[in-house]
């Protein structure tokens, strides 16, 4: 597969960061529709980003025989979007804090610490066979 | 994402359009920007008014050009910076590291 899938709620791709526009708009145009105030809307399309880049980068380390799923949905009030890989999991407290002086500098490493700054929730589940990371924040 | 880049009173503007969200846009705006460091040109100013957001990719290829333009002697610095690109930079503390300015003009004029 080199090209995105779309299936309702889930857009999978092959792992390449060609593919985040392709991500951006499936999940805003999803956003709209569930009438998400347009203020809110670039904080949950950073944060998808975010996730489709580590997924893709250090996931699936740019295998294009994996690929990468995000599925959005709405629960009550909040939406809900889940990004899944098809890596070896990872060990979130692992991940060095980038404010921290000695990371200020770095030039990667925010990815995460962002995601929960701009989110109100970040649920990582690491598996042997994918990661999949589902942020949430309420719309409405 | 889309790319201009000038030269105004021996500074360097780069102009991204757009989202910077990694990929080929952050690829680009990393290559424009090194291409004018292996040039030389040691004073840059990134201009944000026209970008409609940036996640960490962006982020990280600003750090990287300030870096590396301030162990030249040099300089990078942004200008226009959104409310939303200023909120990020406020999370992660970059903020203490970039200086930025209401306009092109004023940063230009910052290096003089």
């Amino acid at each position: 597969m080199d090209k995105p899938i779309i299936s309702g709620d889930t857009i999978t791709i092959p792992s390449s960061l060609d593919h985040l526009a392709d991500v951006d708009l499936f999940i805003e145009s999803a956003l709209r529709e569930y009438g998400t105030p347009q203020v809110l809307i670039p904080d949950i399309a950073i944060s998808v980003s975010e996730l489709v880049n580590n997924a893709v980068m250090h996931g699936n380390k740019q295998s294009r025989d994996k690929m990468v799923t995000v599925r959005i949905s709405r629960a009550n009030n909040a939406v809900l979007i889940a990004v899944t890989d098809q890596g070896t999991g990872f060990d979130p407290g692992e991940i060095q804090n980038p404010i921290d002086n000695e990371n200020l500098l770095k030039a990667v490493g925010r990815g995460i610490f962002i995601v929960r700054s701009l989110m109100d929730t970040v649920d990582i589940v690491p598996g042997p066979n994918g990661t999949t990371i589902t942020i949430g924040k309420a719309i409405a | 994402m889309k790319l201009s880049d000038r030269i105004q009173d021996g500074v360097v503007i780069l102009e991204p359009k757009g989202k910077i969200m990694g990929g080929p846009d952050a690829s680009l705006l990393h290559d424009t920007l090194y291409d004018y460091i292996k040039k030389d040109r040691r004073k840059v100013v990134v201009d944000l008014g026209q970008v409609d957001w940036m996640n960490s990719s962006g982020l990280g290829i600003l750090i990287a050009g300030y870096t590396t333009l301030r162990n030249n002697e040099g300089m990078l610095k942004l200008a226009n910076v959104t409310d939303k690109i200023q909120s990020l930079l406020t999370i992660t503390k970059l903020v203490q590291v970039f200086e930025a300015f209401d306009s092109v003009d004023d940063a230009v004029r910052s290096f003089k």
